[in-house]
């Protein structure tokens, strides 16, 4: 390990040396909280040339020496511009204030405009102020569903908050919060997800092109950071909804130095449906709720160091007791929590050091029961790591990104235990699953020419399934001769493989290009799921002996174009993806069945593959601000296992998807949105035939996902109402009226879910209708519909 | 093993909102499949129902129910001594007295068996009648297809006990409860069983309560974590397809109540035989349940569907006596 690191420095200092120019660099803060920001466009206005802080909020800038106006912009700040004498490296920080009225038209002249300037393909940022006015599930604010409404980003269903990108799986996104990866993004069944949008400042969402410095993933990243506290006063926000409320507070701890945020959020659903459950009923004593916390401190040592802790915990509760037979008692808690630290540290205005120490915890268990039968399902994931990442700037041309990441990762696979009366049944505790991950990486962003942009790069990853770990031995025929004890550290399997990452950009324009980008992706963890829904239930499984590690490749071509003076960005990207080594569960399986086994021996692999088109349009400044997406695509799967061998259409396979999200900003007081969607509908396997056993009905199957449910499609609204931002006070003496900020804001959010109230499928199920008695038995397809039109209300409050 | 599908309830409590609706499927033209479903137990010769696939829309009547059964087949069951062909018994040419021993046998609903004609196969010839530890190879022709499997009766398990509980969920209730069993399983691994019962007490008009045996959710396991142990179990009250009786429908589904007499019928089967009825108890308990994988029954017969099995049958009987 340390014997990378040296040569990573070494290259470094290689890339750094025989450049003159001079650096103005440092960071970019809103003014009134203290925040920095992500994505800032500093340039210099006498050359053009610019670019943009990094998750810190850092920039560098690489000038010849002479005499510049500097000028800051981003969204929905002030743009603001100093005069500089460029005559030694330059340390600047800058401080971006909030537009008045942000409803203002304006105009952009000069800056760098992302969408095509920057050689990434498919990535999205979003701007989470602007989250609060779309329309919301309940008046939940769900910064995953709201990238669902992204061309190539696909909903798992009716409310919930899983996402597939480019038909990729759901264990394929990696999801990181202030650099820690997030394993179970949702709460009970999907409808929500576990950020707290309260807490977030800033989500950047990556589809494909994904550059080097990312990894473990083959699908996606999704990268939120949580803000860090307001560094000059105290403050407070939070929410009164349907179903939860919310509390947030930030404030200095040493002022200007060191601050804090704590946002917390708990549902009451189970309060709510207190009244409405029967005591003697079958349901009593049931409860369902969730609750989380995030957390987040950071200290400021000076202008080279700063640090920063930041949290996440949740849990979901359900518990089911029932006095009918067959509604026994449950309870199931689970939840995430992770922890990172971080530590920054400028060495010279060319070199950034972003130092992160991660602990990451997923547990989910179960526990039920009948009379004397007790039974119990557990399974989690505990990640510990260490990620060193740079940046460097060695000359106003490249960009460098290089680093080492290790994770120390301890699975638990379900785990059963089942009980009757005082006699244990004989099932092993399996063994946990212990694993290293290393990765090292390296990429530079090099403007080759004006018009030429390159992102290169390539990791090189590692996994070694490791000891302690009992391994179950079988005979030819499958029969159980004994087992193998590996000792702690031992080596079970060993995975490593070079991972290259190429983006371009070539500028056909003033305002268009054209970008292509390839990339390869291993991933070695994967996730199986024993249901068509996302579950609780669903297994991390980590690469080993027979399981391989996940393999992705992605190609992909798009135009983008600035039209009507930058006010909208436009875009058309093509993309085709092979994945290697995909799992599921063979047909059948259930989570009990890997007991005294293998956690391998119910899994069968096969192939993948996703290809389509992606339209996106959308308006980025004025009143009136949305986006426009269409994609058509094709996502299949082959497995030798399932279907007999033949291929068939993935569960996240939807050809045609739409979604319209917009925007509009009346005046000071009143701000509307909504959101259309459409999509082809979820492919399912359903009965085609019947016959009889034993006097029941049993269905034969169609070919897996042989059948398409209706279309999906939605309209919902929402308006918000903000109180004044400014109060006038009369000065008692003078009699003089003056405008002053309110310290207090409140505004109310109305919403409607589902507008034209569209049942739209959740399930089909098949039952019968009539008997046999009055012989006019006959079997029926019945549709399920989550949420018909849902108006909602939420209270919010900020001081 | 309760099932995971109870979880649906959640969003149904959670929400208070939701519907359903009727909806048209188009089911594309599959060809039709035959079915087995035969039995052989020791002492009892061998009875085979021969069906084929209906397409899954198709009205359940009488009518159609009549044209799933295949008439005219050759059937022929080979315990070794060469094959015996068996003989066709249709309800058409049954007395109305014939008929309800005709579906206890066979566990056809009774109502059926009486709008219906129905044809099942079997033999007089106790050559053929079921012996522990014996194979049987069956051999099926029927409209140019033919269908073979083999199967063998294990040796019966007895049940060291079997009794009537309370259940403690109903902690201010003295009349309902369940079955229970204690079953101590041979030290040898691969013993697989299936459980099913049925209440033979009679009704005010006089008829049984339960005209058939019945398998509830969940009745077939095997000894894999549990080999050599003695240990408890129980059952709850399994409900007939298409029964329409109140306690099916009331607060006393699932249960059995105090005053019932149960016939239980403690089956041991072989592998085979026990991926097959569990996997068919999969298919039909997951029906309607978003979060089952749909499964198909995973049949032991070779060139259709359906199952072939030799039953090594313990017969016990429980009193539900107040407690």
């Amino acid at each position: 390990m340390r014997s990378i690191i040296l040569l990573l420095l070494l290259l470094a200092s290689l890339v750094s040396t025989a450049q003159g120019n001079l650096t103005i660099s440092g960071y970019v803060k809103d003014a009134a909280t203290g925040e920095t920001l992500i994505g800032a466009n500093v340039y210099a206005k006498e050359t053009m040339t610019g670019t943009t802080t990094n998750t810190y909020g850092y920039y560098v800038l690489n000038l010849p020496p002479g005499k510049y106006t500097i000028v800051m912009s981003y969204v929905g700040f002030e743009e603001s511009s100093q005069v500089v004498e460029l005559k030694a490296d330059l340390k600047l920080n800058l401080d971006a204030r909030t537009k008045a009225i942000v409803a203002k038209e304006f105009e952009v002249v000069g800056e760098k405009a992302k969408n095509t300037e920057s050689t990434q393909m498919g990535t999205v940022e979003l701007d989470v102020q602007k989250l609060s006015t779309l329309p919301a599930l309940l008046g939940e604010v769900d910064i995953l569903k709201t990238i669902q409404y992204l061309p190539g980003v696909k909903s798992n269903g009716e409310g919930n908050s899983g996402f597939y990108v480019r038909g990729g799986g759901p264990d394929q996104n990696l999801i990181l919060l202030d650099n820690a990866t997030v394993y179970n993004a949702s709460h009970l069944f999907g409808f929500f997800s576990v950020f707290n949008a309260d807490a977030v400042k800033n989500i950047e969402l990556i589809k494909g092109g994904m550059p080097a410095n990312y990894g473990g993933r083959t699908s996606s990243v999704l990268d939120i950071t949580m803000k860090d506290g307001n560094d000059k006063e105290f403050h407070g926000q939070g929410g009164i909804g349907l179903i939860s409320s919310r509390l947030t507070l930030e404030g200095p701890i040493v002022k200007e130095k060191s601050s804090f945020i704590v946002s917390a959020r708990r549902t009451y659903i189970d309060v709510l449906a207190k009244p409405f459950i029967n005591p003697e009923g079958a349901f009593a004593g049931s409860g369902y709720f969730f609750y989380d916390i995030n957390a987040k401190a950071n200290y400021r040592l000076s202008d080279k160091d700063r640090f920063f802790l930041s949290g996440y915990f949740g849990r979901d509760v359900f518990d089911l007791s029932g006095s009918q037979p067959g509604s026994p008692n449950f309870k199931i808690p689970w939840g995430n929590a992770t922890v990172s630290g971080r530590w920054n540290h400028v060495f010279g205005p060319k070199l950034f050091l972003n130092t992160t120490a991660i602990f990451s915890d997923y547990q989910f268990s179960f526990s039920g029961g009948q009379d004397d039968f007790k039974f119990g399902l557990s399974s989690g994931i505990k990640d510990y790591g260490l990620k060193l990442d740079f940046n460097q700037y060695p000359s106003v041309r490249h960009e460098l990104k290089y680093g080492v990441n290790y994770t120390y990762h301890v699975y638990t696979p379900s785990t059963v235990d089942v009980a009757s009366g005082d006699t244990e049944f004989d099932i092993d505790t399996p063994s946990k699953l212990r694993a290293h991950e290393a990765a090292v990486y390296i990429q530079d962003d090099y403007d080759v020419s004006d018009e030429l942009r390159v992102n290169a790069g390539v990791r090189l990853s590692y996994f070694a399934h490791v000891g302690r770990f009992k391994e179950y031995l079988f005979d030819d025929a499958g029969t159980a001769t004994g087992t193998r004890d590996y000792t702690p550290g031992e080596a079970i399997k060993t995975y490593y493989g070079l991972e290259p990452r190429l983006s371009m950009r070539y500028k056909t324009g003033a305002t268009s290009s054209v970008k292509a980008s390839f990339n390869r992706n291993l991933q070695y963890v994967h996730l199986a799921s024993f249901s068509s829904i996302g579950l609780p239930t669903d297994v991390w499984i980590p690469s080993g002996k027979n399981v391989k590690p996940q393999v992705a490749y992605q190609y992909a071509v798009g135009y983008f174009r600035d039209l009507w003076d930058r006010k909208y960005e436009a875009s058309v990207e093509v993309y085709y993806k092979d994945m290697f080594n995909q799992i599921e569960y063979k047909e059948g399986t259930q989570p009990q069945d890997g007991a005294n086994t293998n956690y391998d021996a119910f899994l069968t692999y096969g192939k993948g593959w996703s290809y389509g088109a992606e339209f996106f349009l959308k308006r980025r400044l004025g009143k009136f601000t949305g986006w426009a997406g269409y994609t058509w695509s094709k996502t299949m799967r082959q497995f030798d296992e399932i279907n007999e061998g033949r291929e068939f259409p993935s569960r996240w396979d939807r050809r045609h998807d739409i979604s319209l999200v917009t925007g509009y900003e009346l005046n000071e007081r009143w701000t509307f949105g909504g959101t259309f969607v459409y999509s082809t509908g979820q492919a399912t396997t359903l009965p085609v035939q019947r016959y009889f056993i034993e006097g029941r009905v049993v269905s034969q199957f169609s070919e897996r996902n042989g059948f398409r449910m209706a279309p999906y499609h939605r309209l919902d609204f929402a308006a918000t109402l903000k109180n004044k931002a400014t109060k006038e006070v009369k000065d008692k003496l003078t009699g003089e009226v003056t405008t002053v900020q309110r310290r207090y804001r409140s505004s109310w959010t109305f919403a409607v879910y589902n507008a034209y109230n569209r049942a739209n499928p959740y399930f089909y199920y098949f039952t019968t209708e009539g008997s046999t008695a009055t012989n006019d038995l006959r079997p029926v397809a019945k549709q399920v519909s989550l949420f018909s039109i849902l108006p909602s209300v939420t209270w919010n409050f900020q001081f | 093993m309760k099932r995971a599908h109870l979880l649906l309830l959640v969003p149904a409590v959670m929400l208070l909102i939701g519907c359903e609706k009727e909806i048209t499927v188009e089911l594309p033209d599959t060809p039709e499949q035959l079915v087995v479903e035969g039995t052989i137990e020791p002492g009892l010769p061998p009875f085979i129902i021969l069906t084929r696939t209906q397409s899954y829309f198709e009205p359940l009547d009488a009518a159609a129910i009549s044209n799933s059964f295949v008439r005219g087949a050759v059937i022929t069951v080979d315990n070794g001594n060469g094959p015996v062909q068996l003989d066709q018994l249709c309800t058409s040419a049954l007395t109305p007295e014939q008929r309800v021993l005709f579906s206890e046998i066979t566990g056809l609903d009774p109502a059926l068996v009486s709008n219906a004609d129905i044809c099942v196969y079997s033999t007089a010839n106790t050559a053929l009648f079921g012996e522990v530890g014996r194979t049987y190879d069956l051999r099926i022709e029927a409209e140019g297809k033919v269908l073979t499997s083999t199967t063998t009766i294990p040796n019966p398990v007895p049940l060291d006990s079997v009794w009537f509980q309370l259940a403690q969920q109903r902690p201010n209730d003295d009349t309902l409860g369940f079955a229970w069993g204690t079953l101590t399983d041979p030290d040898t691994l691969g013993n697989c069983y299936r459980w099913m019962a049925r209440r033979i007490s009679r009704r005010a008009n006089g008829s049984v309560e339960d005209p058939t045996f019945i398998s509830p959710l969940g009745n077939t396991f095997q000894d894999k974590y549990v080999n050599g142990l003695t240990f408890d179990f129980s059952f709850i009250r399994g409900r007939q397809f298409y029964s329409n009786q109140p306690e099916d429908e009331n607060e006393e589904a699932g249960f059995y109540k105090v005053g019932d007499t149960i016939a239980v019928k403690f089956v041991s089967i072989g592998f085979n035989e026990h991926e097959f009825y569990t996997s068919y108890d999969e298919n039909v308990g997951s029906q309607g349940d978003l979060f089952g994988n749909p499964v198909n029954a995973r049949s032991n017969i070779s060139g259709g569907l359906g199952i072939w099995a030799g039953w090594g049958v313990y017969a016990d009987t429980i009193i539900c006596l107040p407690q």
